[in-house]
């Protein structure tokens, strides 16, 4: 079963200069975590140290018992999947079906399998019709979609999103929803789009100041104006009026 | 800058080829040596940028037009002289593919005037050096005017002495390097300007970027010394390529070099012209041995037989294609 | 339209003829590949006064453009940039070589025949550099390049630089709009901002580098790409299409075919 386990972490770019500070965050399962907070309050950071992309961290991060270190860092990337904010630069090479072998075929599947897991990671995100098209060539909620197409395909058990919302149209981030809603891995979503939150996740993380503030179910801490207002947020649009 | 295929002569654009070839083969040898798997996203993508950025018109003071960046010491400031001469391969390729500036056989010799000079003397002898002490704004300056400007004479004065080679032009040499050498000096000074400009801001903002910082000391396995052999001995390689030129200029077809030579040659009379030429081509190949031009007999002369055959060989030419097509089409 | 909307959609409206599902689109990409190669040899191999000749290899460009149904007008914004540089060179000619040629029955300065060859060079060798990107997407001429063993890396840089130029065209489009709508009287872009407005689009580029690079590392890239692309097989009709072309290269390479055909009458 999937796990991630933070404790006790901080992590400073530049020595004593915290970005985060003593964070702890366990979960578990088939969880689905919102993780708010203002611009720049180190969500992304949060999530690259999970992947190993920021390392050199105070405290303990474990993926699945593993601790993210160097020579871990090739098993713990196999289990979990990445979709970075600007899809453009997940998608580098020409076409989707490529972009979504890559991971496969790296990780030295036969062609079989890799031709496999790319037919279903495509069928999962219901874009099958854009398999040999063009990256450049497609729209924002279709780039996005081959994004985390490219790391279904590496059948991961975990799922770190950033802002996978942005930048799409009201039906595109409707479809956005409902696929991710389909998915049974943990999912970690960092994101501004708190109706997008409240739709997706069951749990929240609220982040402010490099700490965790609050941790809960999703509709309680979104629906709880004052603290939502206290750290520099808002309430979901279907909550205000 | 770009030279056209027109330009040359297919023995000056394969012998630039191999030199190229050569310059390339070394440079993807010391990439793979530095093992940095992130160098190629950083290729890719900054290959794209000097692209793109090339396309941007700075205005120059004082005058009514613009200049652009000079890419290659740009790349070289940043990447170092291999990656960046592989990037700006990526660079000419794509502006010779997509965009037609530069052909694909003279893709050699482009290579080399501009990518080769701009990234390996660019970098390894004006950047370096100068940088050896540590990098300051005044020295970015000095090293990427003074790089644009001597990489941008020495891609200059190849392009005159390819295109002379190639034997497509008249100009007396003299002239053409006249020519050519003072425009680019101007060119080169105002992209080494832009350049620089560019290059001090990544300075202030983020100074790691920058080749040869920090690591100024460094490996100095390619030292002055080194550098200066190396140059002199692909100098050499040129220089033997392309003093075969007439030799290999003669391929597929033997004939050519003779025949250049004796339409090129003033005793041969006017009236042999082009029709002797023609006729010898036809003894020498034997193919058609007993064919008489009837044309240079007759009234209308061979130039209307030229024309004539043209239109007919052209008429069945398009007829051909689109009977082509048509049964093509009907077969699927 | 700017230079820079203008280059981006010639990208884009070129990947869109070179992807069409026709004939000559489906023929291999080495030997289109191959075939473009020797004729711009060709073409250029030919002597300064041999203008019948040469004039004889428009065959392929026509039969070229007509069996891929391309539109002349399309090509005709490439010879744009080449043809006034090769006539800025070939005009001199004339004035510098005075030796009277014969073609035909008419006398003229070598020169004036030289500056011709060299015009319809320029011509040729463009509209066949066409016809090959017209029909040939830039990732069949980079499986074209891989068949005859270019270094891998050279391969997925230029991939990559082709993949991230439009992106970076736009970014840099973007910008220098929204520069020119805070200065609309300047043609260009000021001094006094040259440093800080490209360094700004460099820093974001080597970011976007950055971002890629961790995207490649999270599904498992350890340095080498590992072959890319579909194989693509040589069947019969590629290897005819070769054999035809080549016996065309040659046989209009080596004899006036214009003359002997005209003088048959």
């Amino acid at each position: 079963m999937a796990e991630i386990r933070m404790e006790h972490v901080s992590f400073s770019y530049e020595k004593g200069n915290y970005v985060l500070k003593d964070i702890n965050i366990k979960a578990e399962g088939a969880e689905s975590i919102g993780l708010i907070g203002a611009n720049g309050i180190g969500k992304s950071t949060l999530m690259k140290m999970l992947v190993g992309l920021n390392q050199g961290f105070e405290g303990s991060v474990l993926v699945d018992g593993m601790p993210v270190e160097k020579n871990t860092l090739n098993e713990i990337r196999k289990k979990i999947g990445y979709v970075f904010q600007d899809s453009d630069n997940q998608l580098f090479l020409s076409t989707a079906y490529e972009d979504i072998a890559f991971g496969p075929k790296n990780y030295g599947f036969s062609d079989e399998e890799v031709a496999r897991r790319v037919a279903r990671a495509l069928e999962l995100t219901g874009i099958t019709h854009l398999k040999d098209r063009q990256t450049y060539k497609m729209s924002g909620g279709e780039k996005k979609l081959v994004s985390i197409a490219t790391i279904l395909s590496m059948e991961p058990e975990i799922i770190l999103m950033d802002e996978p919302s942005i930048a799409l149209d009201p039906r595109n981030r409707r479809n956005l929803i409902h696929i991710l809603n389909s998915f049974h891995q943990l999912k970690i979503i960092a994101s501004h789009d708190l109706d997008m939150i409240w739709d997706t996740c069951e749990r929240t993380i609220l982040m402010a100041d490099k700490r965790i503030i609050c941790d809960g179910d999703t509709k309680e801490i979104l629906s709880n104006r004052e603290l939502m207002e206290e750290n520099g947020l808002e309430l979901p649009l279907r909550l205000m009026k | 800058m770009h030279m056209a295929d027109a330009l040359i002569a297919p023995a000056v654009g394969g012998a630039m080829y191999v030199c190229s070839a050569a310059a390339a083969g070394y440079s993807i040898k010391k990439v793979r040596e530095e093992n940095d798997p992130k160098k190629i996203p950083v290729m890719g993508i900054m290959g794209a940028f000097v692209f793109a950025t090339q396309m941007m018109n700075f205005t120059i003071p004082g005058t009514g037009s613009s200049g652009h960046l000079c890419g290659g010491m740009l790349l070289s400031a940043l990447l170092g002289p291999y990656a960046g001469f592989l990037t700006m391969i990526g660079v000419l390729l794509i502006q010779c593919l997509l965009f037609a500036d530069g052909g694909i056989l003279a893709l050699g010799c482009n290579i080399w005037n501009m990518a080769f000079y701009g990234c390996f003397i660019g970098a390894l002898l004006i950047w370096k050096p100068i940088m050896k002490n540590g990098i300051t704004k005044g020295k970015i300056i000095l090293a990427s005017i003074l790089g644009c400007v001597i990489t941008l004479q020495f891609g200059a004065f190849s392009v005159t002495v390819e295109t002379m080679l190639s034997g497509v032009t008249e100009l007396p040499f003299a002239a053409f390097v006249a020519a050519m050498q003072p425009i680019h000096l101007a060119i080169g000074a105002v992209e080494g300007i832009i350049t620089a400009a560019v290059l001090c801001f990544v300075h202030e903002a983020r100074p790691e970027l920058l080749y040869c910082n920090e690591q100024a000391e460094g490996e100095g396995r390619f030292t002055f010394k080194n550098t200066v052999i190396v140059l002199s001995a692909i100098a050499l390689l040129i220089g033997g390529v392309l003093s075969c030129t007439p030799l290999v200029s003669g391929n597929p077809d033997g004939l050519e070099w003779s025949i250049e030579k004796i339409t090129g040659s003033t005793e041969l009379d006017a009236a042999a012209g082009i029709h002797d030429t023609f006729a010898s081509i036809q003894d020498a190949t034997a193919l058609l041995p007993d064919y008489a031009f009837k044309g240079s007999e007759s009234v209308l002369g061979t130039s209307f037989s030229g024309i004539l055959g043209g239109l007919l060989v052209v008429a069945l030419c398009i007829g051909a294609c689109y009977a082509f097509k048509f049964f093509k089409k009907k077969k699927s | 339209m700017n230079q820079i909307s203008n280059a981006i959609y010639e990208i884009h409206h070129m990947d869109t003829i070179a992807s069409r599902d026709q004939w000559v689109n489906q023929i291999h990409p080495l030997v289109k590949f191959v075939l473009t190669v020797t004729y711009i040899a060709m073409v250029v191999s030919f002597s300064k006064y041999d203008l019948i000749g040469l004039v004889g290899m428009m065959v392929y460009p026509i039969a070229g453009f007509i069996l891929a149904e391309l539109s002349f007008k399309d090509s005709l914004k490439r010879l744009r940039i080449v043809i006034p540089l090769v006539c800025l060179i070939g005009i001199v000619n004339p004035f510098f070589d005075r030796v009277p040629i014969q073609i035909g029955d008419i006398t003229v300065n070598g020169g004036v025949i030289s500056m011709f060859t060299l015009i319809f060079k320029g011509i040729f060798t463009v509209l066949a550099a066409y016809l090959l990107i017209a029909t040939t997407t830039i990732e069949k001429i980079c499986y074209a390049l891989r068949l005859l063993h270019l270094p891998e890396i050279m391969i997925t840089q230029f991939l990559l630089t082709y993949r991230y130029v439009t992106v970076l065209l736009e970014e840099v489009n973007r910008i220098t709009q929204a520069y020119s709508l805070r200065a609309p009287n300047q043609k260009g872009i000021h001094y006094k901002v040259w440093g800080t407005l490209t360094g700004q689009v460099l820093l974001r580029s080597m970011d976007r580098a950055n971002a890629v690079y961790e995207s490649m590392l999270l599904r498992g890239y350890d340095g080498s790409f590992s072959y890319m692309g579909k194989d693509i097989g040589i069947t019969v009709p590629d290897v005819i299409y070769m054999i035809f072309w080549l016996a065309v290269f040659i046989i209009f390479r080596r004899y006036p075919v214009f003359l002997i055909v005209g003088s048959l009458f």
